[in-house]
């Protein structure tokens, strides 16, 4: 592991579950890496797919989604479409090579503030083991 | 499966003509859409036919597909369905595209009744515009032994050239020289033959078994073209090396049937940044290319409109850098079909996996989490 690098971390989190999470966490006075950058999105079913491309070809070495547990959604069924985007982002990026596991999906409750920082810092462990993303300093992505 | 038998007078094209000026006769239909020679005769267009005498000449079984038949079909359609009895003609893939588009309600398929035939595959169009005479030879002489040698990429490792989708289907597969079967897949094909005093039962046992062992054929050889692609495709540095000579004309965009959006995302002002983001963007890498954004389009294409892809190889036909595109959709539609169970075109009553949705499928996506885990170090806080 590389002790110098500090990747660089999207969190899409839905604004009634995920953000939940993170301010339970503050409420707590739990404290997630700072590399991660959180981003919310009104539900995580209006999170589009080029979005997460987005982050993952042009500079994030890590994306997390996080969205209501299954039967929570305020929008009935958010978080299963989302769960149905990865898996097609997720085939696609396998099946060429790329790093799919640089993306993931992980359901986060409101009240959840120690699963919120735990989720974080797994990643952020995870993917200082990996290394940086090779697509971000790409110029011709 | 059962079906009838059709004896070939001279060729099989003059066959598949005349049967379809005796169903005019028969007032079974009233107009068919079949593709047929440009004037200029290096080419074919589909053509809506209601008078008679312009059948002479059509080639039901063209060597090239310039004009993908879903877009013909959705552009005949898109304003309400057609009032009168339409046969239409067209490869396994255009079907199947065609069924995608009633999915994504781009088309109505009342009253069209489809015509589908045991596919040898294509000749690659650019290949086939340089010398048409000639290739003309090539297709009739392949299409004969069943030898996928010159045709495109994607159809040699096509398995879905035999398509059950439509509602009559010409076998040529396992018949006795000089044969055809007629096979009705549905209940319009049935009255169809009906019509013509056909006997629909006869047992088709050996196109049957000539289809399957074609399938496992073509199966295999999948596997090893998809294998031999894989080594030139797999990973960042092969993936952008291939991607690289991408000139952002979005031609495969263009031309995909599945692709239907009036205005592309792609195309649109959310795709379109100002001044400062490409120049903090190159701070960072050093460099941006100019337009830039070819992989997110490709990627992002493919999030679209993946599920539905039939890998019919227009887009390869399209694109004028030779990107292997069509082979690159076809290896990533395999894998992403496979994980949404879904198979574009099989069934017309299957609804689209964007539209459905279970608490319980697709779990393995979802990242488990343990309360034990233990921090690797401690965290820069």
């Amino acid at each position: 592991m590389n002790k110098n690098f500090t990747p660089k971390i999207i969190y899409f989190m839905c604004n009634w579950c995920g953000t939940g999470g993170a301010e339970s966490a503050s409420a707590h006075h739990l404290y997630y890496p700072e590399n991660v950058l959180p981003y919310r999105v009104n539900c995580t079913g209006s999170l589009s797919t080029v979005l997460i491309l987005r982050a993952f070809i042009d500079g994030a070495d890590g994306v997390i989604i996080s969205g209501c547990h299954p039967g929570d959604c305020h929008y009935e069924d958010g978080n299963f479409r989302e769960r149905k985007r990865v898996a097609t982002i997720k085939s696609i990026i396998e099946s060429l090579g790329l790093e799919e596991d640089r993306i993931w999906f992980r359901y986060v409750a409101h009240g959840e503030g120690k699963r919120f920082v735990d989720t974080t810092t797994e990643f952020n462990d995870y993917i200082k083991k990996i290394g940086p993303n090779p697509l971000k300093e790409r110029s011709d992505t | 499966m059962r079906g009838s038998v059709l004896p070939i007078e001279n060729n099989l094209e003059e066959t598949i003509l005349n049967f379809i000026k005796e169903a005019f006769d028969k007032k079974c239909i009233e107009a068919v859409i079949l593709p047929k020679r440009i004037p200029s005769g290096d080419s074919f267009a589909y053509l809506l036919i209601k008078d008679k005498s312009i059948l002479e000449g059509a080639s039901p079984f063209p060597p090239v597909i310039p004009v993908q038949g879903a877009k013909a079909i959705s552009s005949l359609t898109r304003q309400g369905s057609v009032k009168k009895k339409i046969l239409a003609i067209m490869h396994p893939c255009e079907i199947r595209a065609t069924i995608e588009l009633f999915k994504l309600k781009q088309t109505t398929l009342n009253n069209l009744i489809f015509m589908s035939y045991d596919c040898p595959g294509v000749l690659p169009l650019s290949d086939y515009l340089e010398n048409p005479d000639e290739n003309d030879q090539t297709f009739l002489a392949a299409q004969q032994k069943w030898d996928s040698k010159d045709m495109r990429p994607v159809c040699k490792i096509c398995t879905e050239f035999s398509a059950p989708a439509s509602d009559l289907h010409i076998g040529q597969l396992g018949t006795d020289e000089g044969k055809i079967f007629l096979i009705p897949n549905s209940s319009v094909g049935k009255e169809f033959l009906n019509a013509f005093g056909l006997n629909s039962d006869v047992p088709l046992d050996e196109w049957e078994a000539e289809v399957e062992k074609l399938k496992k054929e073509r199966e295999n050889n999948k596997k090893d073209a998809q294998e031999k692609l894989k080594t030139k495709v797999e990973g960042p540095e092969n993936l952008l090396e291939t991607l690289s000579s991408c000139i952002t004309c979005h031609n495969c965009m263009r031309v995909c049937p599945v692709c239907y959006c009036r205005q592309c995302y792609f195309d649109s002002d959310a795709f379109k940044f100002p001044p400062d983001n490409f120049i903090s963007k190159s701070e960072k890498k050093g460099s941006i290319r100019l337009p830039s954004d070819t992989l997110i389009f490709h990627l992002g294409r493919m999030s679209h409109m993946i599920h539905s892809c039939v890998s019919c190889g227009t887009c390869e036909d399209a694109c004028p850098m030779d990107i292997p595109i069509a082979q690159i959709f076809n290896l990533v539609a395999d894998k992403t079909q496979q994980v949404l169970d879904y198979k574009p075109g099989r069934n017309i009553e299957e609804p689209l996996p964007t539209v459905t949705y279970q608490e319980e499928e697709l779990q393995e996506f979802e990242k488990p989490y343990s309360e034990t885990y233990i921090k690797v170090e401690e965290t820069n806080v």
